[in-house]
């Protein structure tokens, strides 16, 4: 009675203990989904850049929205609709639908517009070009177009403000019906900037709800109209969301196996739920180490590390299988501790190797596992054995154990066999297609084809920019930048020309430099003689003399304003376009021009030398796959440490050469058999494998371990059978069904772990065993 | 059916109910091609003095439009399958596409039924009412289109039996342009040029005397 009211009240105290680990780690940690804190520190400026511009460069912000369905005239109101919602909206940077607004130039702007104009540049607003101006006026308001034009024209008689709203309008536009973009399958288009990263999740889903909720606020329920979104963001959130789902899914398919298995193993519910309590204060016990060294968590660090923790799964399993009638819990966990811990120690200290490479996810990940293993091994072995109830069914005692123990003690054993293997793992590696790696990442989650399709589709209609290529331009200052982007842009155009790209945006589109601003403000007329040039230029002409007053007006305030700066310009309406475009790196600036539709990345090399480096190219798929390649170098590196130190740790632990090499020769062979399995089967390898593996081998070391281990009798031969049996299988149900998961990314580590506790499994059972019965 | 229409608050012009607007439409129907000469006379709140100009009128069946101006500047507009094209002088053509302005659009197409008698399309488009007394009818077109009617008020035509005297486009901000074609056209026009007595001078089918 006191022994199980010591035990209730120990049990409490443990899961009361979760609980307010629990609580810390929700209260104590922010999980971030960035891509970029799981990358390498960057090494150059341009890494930098590209670290900053992986999601964030303009393309990767951008979504491109479709309505279809319905009337023509419905669906441009929804367009205008929609574009009023979203430009109140503080998600997003950017919203164009091509509607021309004269909003887009503020009153306060306007006068502005004689510095922002190239079109007095090649010809000074003189008295000649405002006579020829001023007749087309007189045309124009006899034309069809007259009552558009009838409300700029006393302040605006050359159209300035209708050639900025063009030479702002994307490079390639969309056709413009009713006022709006639509695309030749009649849906109205939209470009969405948002202001969060491309490859945020999270945010991508903020913003993304955001769009949906507000084009239901604007539509009715008898709307047919449709939204439809494309675009890099939106599949990130779609992709994210698939995969979650269908690990959830596969997830609690296993789950339910897990425990039958559990139930089947050991027929008892109270040992489930114990058997469980291990790797949980594992996992929290984790979580709240980041918690406490970091702060802040990375998605992939969580999936990854669960994945590796999943070897502490094994603990519990081993004290359960190996109790036995006339000894405690206690006792029996005495028995296997020794095994237990130079399992858990070489890992902790392998992992040690992750700690030191440097980089933050890999250091969180080191931390996790390192921390997770080792509650979950001491919990095993000091807490749970006092929680077990006393009762239990010896496992030796499992009908047919016997039996199965007595077949695989049978199989031949040739000594041949595991070099054959070696060899034929060469042969395979050897032989197997190329390439080695998958360093994009991307090809992991793939998009859909339908919808990769459409984002083509709509992403030609809207001439929307290149995700893969920048445009770098390089200055001292924003000023530097500015004219640089203006003295390379009619280069840009004899490329346009050439056919070499379809089209780009530079910054100084937006902003042209103050050098330019402030001579094109010295070219424009005199405002004492401006009144005089245009009564002459209006001779013969039908205008009222006082008409072009506020035009006077706004050409004397456009000759004392002061230029233009991009902070300035900041407040405007398209200040967070140019914002994007420019930003300060230490001590100089550099300009993003966007590219729309490279056809020969070459080219650009020329203008590159010309510039002697100040603009040049960013081929960010490229840059960013040399970045996971250099990463997993590191990773490399920090395994190859890892395996010396595992190695070390497991000869230092047994004292004994040829007792080390029975545990660790399987395991090996093992490893290098799924990779070569792995990549004879075409399989190019990523991190994700790499992982996988990682949690294989440990598996693996505990199946090597326990099969090495001489047994007192056939009883717990047997035991350790079970144990193993119990092992192998949950890895199974887990693994191999991640393994038939349609998504890449689980497939990757699903085979992996299918495969590789397979191999370990059997070639612990011919090697380890072999090692055993001979020494004996 | 029109003639409710035509009486509805506002719109009714004292027409007496025999006139038969539809009819009077109906009879505008031109054989294809025809040409009239024009005099355009532009009043606006931009001019201190009315624009006149003078060119050529083409119709050349339905949607297909020509209006070239001679005098004081050389301009031809074409409109012909969706699309409008202005030459001016010896400068490059520009384009628009009617689908891409739908007020244009409907206003172009409006004009065009009328040229064609074509009172089914006309009312497609148009509201439609008229006023006749003896040797004077006038017909006026209020667009159905709100944003068209955004621009403009109302077109109206006046003129006798089955010839039109006067097409005038009457904008929302009250600027106002008066076409006068056929033999009014020929006529001099009143002086001093104002409104009031060009409208007259369409009433009456001659210069103001």
């Amino acid at each position: 009675m006191t022994a199980r009211a010591r035990r209730l009240g120990l049990l409490l105290a443990w899961l009361a203990a979760l609980v307010l680990l629990a609580w810390y780690c929700i209260t104590g940690i922010r999980i971030s989904t960035d891509l970029r804190s799981f990358m390498p520190p960057a090494q150059t400026a341009d890494q930098q850049l590209l670290m900053e511009q992986i999601g964030e460069g303009p393309g990767s912000r951008l979504l491109m929205l479709a309505i279809g369905g319905g009337e023509m005239d419905r669906l441009a109101q929804l367009s205008r609709e929609l574009l009023r919602t979203l430009r109140a909206d503080a998600h997003f940077s950017q919203v164009i639908n091509g509607e021309f607004n004269a909003d887009m130039l503020d009153p306060q702007w306007l006068p502005y517009r004689y510095l922002l104009t190239s079109s007095f540049d090649a010809q000074p607003l003189d008295e000649a070009v405002l006579a020829d101006q001023l007749q087309q006026r007189v045309e124009d308001l006899g034309s069809p177009a007259a009552t558009l034009l009838k409300p700029l024209l006393p302040r605006d008689p050359t159209l300035e403000v209708l050639a900025l709203a063009e030479q702002w309008s994307p490079p390639k536009s969309p056709q413009v019906r009713d006022g709006v973009w639509f695309s030749p399958e009649n849906e109205a288009l939209l470009l969405v900037q948002t202001r969060a990263a491309g490859f945020d999740p999270a945010a991508q889903g903020e913003a993304i709800a955001a769009l949906e909720s507000a084009f239901a606020s604007i539509t009715t329920p008898n709307d047919q109209a449709k939204l439809t979104i494309s675009g890099p963001g939106y599949f990130t959130v779609l992709v994210n969301a698939s995969t979650r789902a269908e690990s959830e899914w596969l997830g609690r398919i296993s789950t339910i196996g897990f425990i039958l298995l559990l139930l089947l193993a050991y027929r008892s519910v109270a040992v489930l739920g114990l058997a469980a309590l291990p790797i949980a204060s594992g996992a929290l016990a984790g979580v709240a180490a980041i918690a406490l060294m970091f702060g802040e968590m990375h998605g992939i660090t969580l999936a990854f590390g669960f994945t590796l923790l999943g070897v502490a799964q094994e603990y519990p399993i081993r004290l359960l299988s190996h109790r036995r009638a006339g000894e405690s819990a206690l006792q029996s966990v005495r028995g296997l501790w020794s095994l237990l811990l130079t399992a858990i120690a070489s890992a902790c200290i392998a992992y040690l190797a992750f700690f030191a490479s440097g980089v933050t996810g890999l250091m969180q990940l080191a931390v996790f596992t390192i921390s997770g293993l080792l509650v979950a091994g001491f919990s095993t072995r000091y807490l749970l054995p006092r929680v077990l109830p006393e009762k239990f069914r010896d496992a030796a005692q499992t009908p047919g154990l016997g039996r199965v123990w007595e077949w695989l003690e049978a199989l031949p054993r040739p000594r041949w066999l595991p070099p054959a293997l070696l060899l034929l793992a060469a042969l395979m590696l050897w032989l197997a297609p190329a390439p080695f790696w998958q360093n994009d990442l991307a090809a992991l989650t793939p998009v859909p084809k339908d919808l990769l399709q459409r984002e083509g589709r709509l992403r030609a209609a809207l001439g929307a920019p290149d995700v893969r290529y920048l445009l770098i331009i390089e200055g001292k200052d924003a000023e530097g930048v500015l004219r640089e982007s203006e003295r390379v842009s009619p280069r840009i155009d004899e490329l346009i020309a050439r056919g070499v790209l379809d089209g780009a945006e530079l910054p100084s589109r937006y902003l042209p430099s103050v050098e330019t601003q402030r001579q094109r403000q010295a070219r424009l007329p005199d405002p004492a003689e401006l009144p005089a040039m245009l009564q002459a230029a209006s001779a013969g002409l039908p205008f009222r003399e006082d008409l072009f007053e506020p035009f006077l007006a706004d050409v004397a305030k456009a000759r004392t304003l002061e230029a233009l700066t991009p902070a300035m310009f900041a407040k405007s309406p398209l200040g967070a376009r140019l914002d994007a475009m420019l930003m300060k790196r230490g001590d100089h600036w550099l300009g993003l021009g966007s590219i729309i539709g490279m056809h020969d990345a070459q080219a650009f090399a020329e203008l590159t030398r010309e510039s002697n480096g100040a603009v040049r190219l960013l081929d960010i798929k490229g840059a960013s796959e040399s970045l996971v390649a250099a990463y997993r170098e590191r990773i490399l590196h920090a395994f190859g440490i890892a395996i010396v130190l595992l190695v070390l740790t497991v000869f230092i632990a047994f004292r004994d050469v040829h007792r080390a090499w029975h545990v660790l020769a399987p395991m090996t062979l093992a490893t290098i058999l799924v990779l070569a399995v792995l990549r004879f089967a075409g399989t190019p390898l990523s991190l994700f494998h790499l992982v996988a593996l990682t949690l294989a081998a440990g598996l693996g070391l505990h199946y090597a371990l326990f099969f090495e281990r001489s047994t007192p009798d056939a009883a717990e031969a047997r035991r350790t059978l079970h144990a193993t049996l119990v092992c192998v299988i949950s890895a199974l149900l887990v693994f191999a069904l991640l393994a038939l998961s349609s998504i890449p990314v689980l497939r990757a580590i699903g085979l992996t772990v299918s495969l590789g506790v397979g191999f370990h499994f059997c070639l612990s059972i011919l090697m380890a065993r072999k090692g055993r019965a001979r020494s004996a | 059916m029109w003639l409710l229409l035509a009486c509805l608050p506002g719109m009714c012009l004292a027409s007496p109910a025999e006139f038969d607007a539809r009819a009077v439409v109906s009879g505008l129907k031109r054989e294809v091609p025809a040409r009239t000469p024009y005099v355009e006379v532009r009043f606006s709140q931009m001019f201190s003095r009315p624009m006149v100009t003078r060119g050529e009128l083409e119709y050349l069946g339905a949607g297909r439009l020509g209006k070239r101006v001679d005098e004081p500047y050389q301009e031809t507009t074409t409109i012909a399958d969706g699309e409008v094209t202005v030459q001016r002088g010896s400068r490059k053509p520009r384009r628009i596409e009617l689908e891409r302005v739908p007020e244009l659009d409907g206003f172009l197409r409006g004009f065009s039924a009328l040229l064609g008698g074509d009172v089914a399309a006309l009312e497609e488009h148009f509201h439609i009412a008229g006023s006749a007394d003896a040797n004077h009818w006038r017909l006026e077109f209020a667009p159905r289109d709100a944003r068209l009617a955004r621009r403009i008020k109302a077109i109206a035509v006046d003129g006798q039996a089955s010839a039109a005297r006067c097409f005038s486009i009457i904008e929302a901000d009250g600027d106002a342009s008066i076409m006068l074609v056929e033999q009014q056209a020929a006529q001099p026009l009143p002086q001093p040029l104002t409104r009031i007595r060009l409208e007259r001078s369409c009433q009456q089918g001659s210069a103001s005397r």
